[in-house]
């Protein structure tokens, strides 16, 4: 009725609770004579063992009117929260569901997307061999082309990325990797205490009767790229300056 | 003697690969060597350690481990493969796949009829060797954990293996494993980890050996399966052991280049109780000790430091002789540089892409030992990438310039350099005899290529504008089986000199395209030769430091070569260690030869007399301190220059300056990987 754990809101206030449950308590009593109540009723009269402890001096002074009618209602109302909730929570799963399968969606039509891109130039590619095919017959066309293709290409190829195959990385090489993987970790991983050829050269040359500066003294491959940049605009700045005075 | 302009190259890059494993053939006296980039190496450990035979590397090989059966050579890696390869063409003769994931180790049975292989998932998989193919007979026992190491008894019906945490005793004939022998691990933040059985050993008394990862050397009663016996002899791991062959001694090598000695001796005089002691410990390497092996009277070892170390062991070998003098091979025994004299450029052979430079110049003049102001950097030219996963395995640039050629095992290149070298396109349509080649050269006139092929035949094509047509194959006698290594065409085209690692020197008249003679035979293998522009002597350089020179058109020996012959040559000439691997001639004086090995280079003046026994050899310091008429009478013919070290190629170019392409062994040590950390008082 009350029934058990099944109400798991706690808002019911304690007083009605305990009201219903002497209620029941002495309906029982009085149906069944001195029938057991479940051992549900009594753990929790335990619990409340002190709130009954109270009740007894407030029982001496006869029964709270609670109508039947009330006591129904009541137990309505506590049911058609319970069920409220559990819809609640049904709904609130159906959200989160949707919600996960848009996103799913979302990504596969993404994914699609870039094999679109990529469709798009192998077509601007084969458009372009076929250009170099019809070269000498269609010049003008092939320039059409060509400018066409080319529009194309910046428009999918901005920015600083390229298009290539994957290689397949067959079960054999991912193997392999695993396999030196693990030597590499066994020999140099964590805990191999070592240290670097640099280090053990200096250790060397500091015991070594003859003391000479480091071998690594001045770290040569700092900003190679840069270097090699630098290298290039100074070249062509030459070339420049040379092409007006010749 | 002449004073040279020197052009001091030090932008070779060479960096060797690191040794990987090494297996010694006692019936050949043959080490085979494996690296870490997949090359292999062959030495012939009976002709002063000569560096026979080069099989070039493959990306993906990874070999793990080698093995001799008999003289067959067979290799398994981690890409899962055993590889069986043919040492005549130097290249891999099949590869079967053993479905077991990765490969760790090989090993074969005293017998030479089974090949046990132990793989990643746990299986140890026998092989039957049949005559032409190995094939696949059974799995032994399953095992939960990867197989490390293998050793088969003498018998041949028991196999130790070496896993994680333990060694296996397995049973050959029925596949079971018979006993569990467990390995401590290694004591504090170590106990966390596995222990690995890096290497094992069973010797025919049913004793095991087994080395770890946590630095112990233990011996176990194979037939009990109980410890007898640990030796803690490092603190990081012990990564190969090997034993000789009487079992009498036996070695381990450590992650810190140390390689330490036990000996089966008694204790005491009475010979009943024998035991393992350690004896001796060896550190000639700086990084760790990966492969070993022992022989009769060496123990030679090898690891991340790409230095292979031959150590002879006194109590087998004279003392203070030329037998126990410690050996170290750290560069190839062949040249990597080839030089185009006309044009100045230098081709240099790396195993995955090929650069060249051209050289840069100077006007000044300075004052002898002084470097001049360079007016021109040395400029890289072009950088090449092979194309495939085979490594070159050889190449070679015209004296001209204009062409560039280089061969791996599948496939074969050439190239024709345009506008002063900067531009270059590839020849197509190569004619279908010019199969992959082990040794290429250039005529002087850069008409002609000669590809040295199989069975010591060298094809022979013309090459102009823009194509390549065959001419004709140069055949030996029949019956030469073995690889050409050493390729030289003489200036005015006619002549071209072939050797084999068989020791044999053809000579081919090259109008007739037929061969001409045939040097007699010497024990040693030639090492370097060159044909003499103007005289037409061919000069042989050995591999045990004899020089010979013959003349082709009187078809014998010259009259210097048999006055040096009946001398002897000097004995600190003979007893340098690093093989001579370039002649060249100087075209001023056509007395002169100039020879090269990694530590000096030499000029040998033939009208000068020849140094005696009680001679100085190294005598260019004394002789620049004493007066100019007293130097005629202390000089000798054999002018030796140490000043440039480490010498990968010493050249000499049209315009009589000196080429010297230095690769400093120290620039190579700072580039390898890391050592292990050693805490050294007062540091």
């Amino acid at each position: 009725m009350q029934g058990g754990g099944r109400v798991r809101s706690r808002s019911l206030s304690v007083t009605m609770r305990r009201s219903a449950m002497t209620l029941q308590n002495n309906m029982a009593k009085n149906q069944r004579g001195e029938a057991a109540p479940s051992s549900r009723m009594t753990g929790r009269e335990r619990q409340m063992g002190g709130f009954s402890l109270l009740l007894e001096s407030s029982d001496d002074e006869g029964p709270e009117e609670v109508t039947f009618e009330d006591s129904k209602a009541d137990a309505r109302r506590s049911m058609k929260r319970a069920l409220d909730t559990a819809r609640r929570e049904k709904e609130l799963l159906k959200e989160k569901r949707r919600k996960r399968q848009e996103l799913f969606q979302e990504q596969k039509k993404r994914k699609l997307l870039s094999a679109e891109v990529l469709e798009e130039i192998d077509s601007t590619k084969q458009e372009q061999s076929h250009v170099k095919a019809e070269e000498e017959a269609e010049p003008e066309e092939v320039e059409g082309r060509k400018r066409n293709w080319k529009q194309n290409a910046a428009r999918n190829l901005k920015g600083n990325y390229t298009v290539t195959t994957v290689k397949q990385s067959t079960l054999a090489s991912s193997q392999l990797k695993a396999a030196e993987d693990f030597l590499h970790s066994r020999m140099y991983g964590p805990g191999s205490r070592r240290t670097t050829s640099n280090e053990m050269l200096s250790l060397e040359n500091k015991m070594g009767k003859n003391k000479s500066a480091a071998v690594q003294f001045v770290k040569k491959n700092w900003a190679c790229q840069k270097k090699a940049k630098a290298e290039k605009l100074k070249k062509t700045w030459i070339h420049m300056q040379q092409i007006p005075s010749s | 003697m002449g004073e040279f302009k020197v052009h001091r190259v030090r932008f070779f890059d060479y960096m060797p690969s690191a040794i990987r494993a090494m297996v010694f053939s006692t019936r050949t006296e043959r080490l085979a060597l494996a690296r870490a980039d997949g090359a292999l190496e062959i030495f012939n450990f009976s002709d002063n350690y000569f560096q026979e035979k080069v099989l070039p590397g493959h990306d993906g090989r990874a070999v793990e481990a080698l093995c001799w059966v008999g003289p067959r050579l067979f290799s398994a890696g981690l890409n899962g493969e055993i590889t069986e390869y043919d040492l005549e063409n130097l290249r891999p003769r099949y590869t079967v796949e053993a479905y077991g994931g990765p490969i760790w180790t090989i090993s074969v049975n005293s017998q030479g009829t089974l090949l046990a292989v132990g793989c990643e998932d746990g299986t140890v998989k026998m092989f039957e060797v049949l005559k032409e193919r190995i094939q696949f007979q059974r799995n032994l026992d399953r095992q939960k954990g990867r197989i490390i190491s293998l050793s088969w008894h003498p018998s041949g019906t028991l196999i130790a293996a070496g896993m994680m945490d333990m060694i296996r005793i397995f049973d050959a004939e029925t596949g079971r494993a018979t006993h569990r022998l467990l390995v401590d691990r290694g004591a504090g933040a170590s106990k966390s980890k596995e222990v690995v059985v890096w290497s094992i050993a069973f010797l025919s008394d049913h004793t095991i050996i087994s080395s770890d990862s946590a630095g112990k050397v233990q011996i176990w009663d194979g037939l009990n399966g109980t410890l007898i016996r640990t030796h803690l002899i490092t603190k990081w791991d012990v990564l190969a052991l090997s034993v000789s062959q009487d079992e009498s001694s036996l070695v381990a090598g450590t992650s810190e280049g140390t390689v330490v000695q036990f000996q089966f001796i008694s204790s005491t005089v009475d010979r009943l109780d024998k035991d393992w002691v350690r004896t001796r410990t060896f550190k000639n390497h700086s990084h760790d000790v990966r492969a070993l092996a022992h022989t009769e009277t060496a123990v030679v070892s090898g690891g991340m430091d790409t230095q292979l170390v031959v150590r002879p062991l006194l109590d087998k070998v004279e003392k203070n002789t030329r037998e126990s003098a410690m050996r170290k091979v750290s560069f190839p025994h062949r040249s990597l540089v080839c030089c185009a004299k006309k044009a100045g450029l230098l081709l240099f052979q790396f195993p995955d892409h090929l650069e060249l430079w051209r050289l840069g110049e100077s006007d000044g003049y300075g004052k002898l030992g002084g470097s001049l102001p360079v007016k021109r950097g040395p400029e890289k030219l072009i950088q090449l990438k092979r194309k495939g996963e085979d490594h070159i395995c050889c190449s070679a640039l015209s004296p001209c310039g204009g062409w560039l050629a280089y061969s791996t095992v599948t496939s074969f290149r050439l190239y024709r350099l345009q506008n002063g070298s900067i531009s270059i396109c590839k020849v197509s349509k190569l004619p279908k005899d010019l199969l992959p080649a082990h040794q290429l050269c250039f005529s002087t006139n850069s008409s002609k290529l000669f590809a040295s092929s199989s069975n010591s035949s060298v094809v022979v094509v013309a090459l102009n504008e823009l194509e390549c047509k065959y001419l004709g194959t140069l055949k030996a006698k029949y019956g030469c089986r073995q690889p050409v290594h050493q390729l030289s065409a003489s200036d005015n085209g006619k002549w071209l000199a072939t050797a084999n690692t068989d020791c044999e020197v053809h000579v081919y008249n090259l109008d007739k395209l037929k061969l001409h003679c045939t040097v007699p035979v010497y024990g040693s293998c030639p090492t370097a030769m060159a044909i003499h522009p103007t005289t037409s002597n061919l000069v042989v350089v050995h591999a045990d430091q004899q020089i010979f020179e013959y003349s082709l058109v009187k078809k014998e020996y010259t009259e210097w070569s048999r006055r040096l012959q009946k001398q002897g040559l000097h004995s600190m000439w003979l007893e340098r260690d690093t093989p001579i691997t370039h002649v060249t001639f100087n075209p001023k004086n056509p007395a002169h030869i100039i020879v090269h090995d990694m530590f000096m280079f030499c000029i040998i003046d033939k009208s000068l007399p020849l140094p005696e026994a009680k001679n100085v050899l190294y005598n260019q310091m004394a002789l620049r301190s004493l007066p100019e008429p007293d130097r005629v009478l202390h000089s000798h013919g054999f002018k030796i220059c140490k000043d440039f070290q480490h010498l990968l190629c010493v050249s000499l170019l049209e315009d009589h300056s000196l080429v010297v392409v230095e690769r400093p062994l120290l620039d190579i040590v700072s580039q390898l990987p890391a050592p292990v950390r050693q805490k050294k008082f007062a540091t």
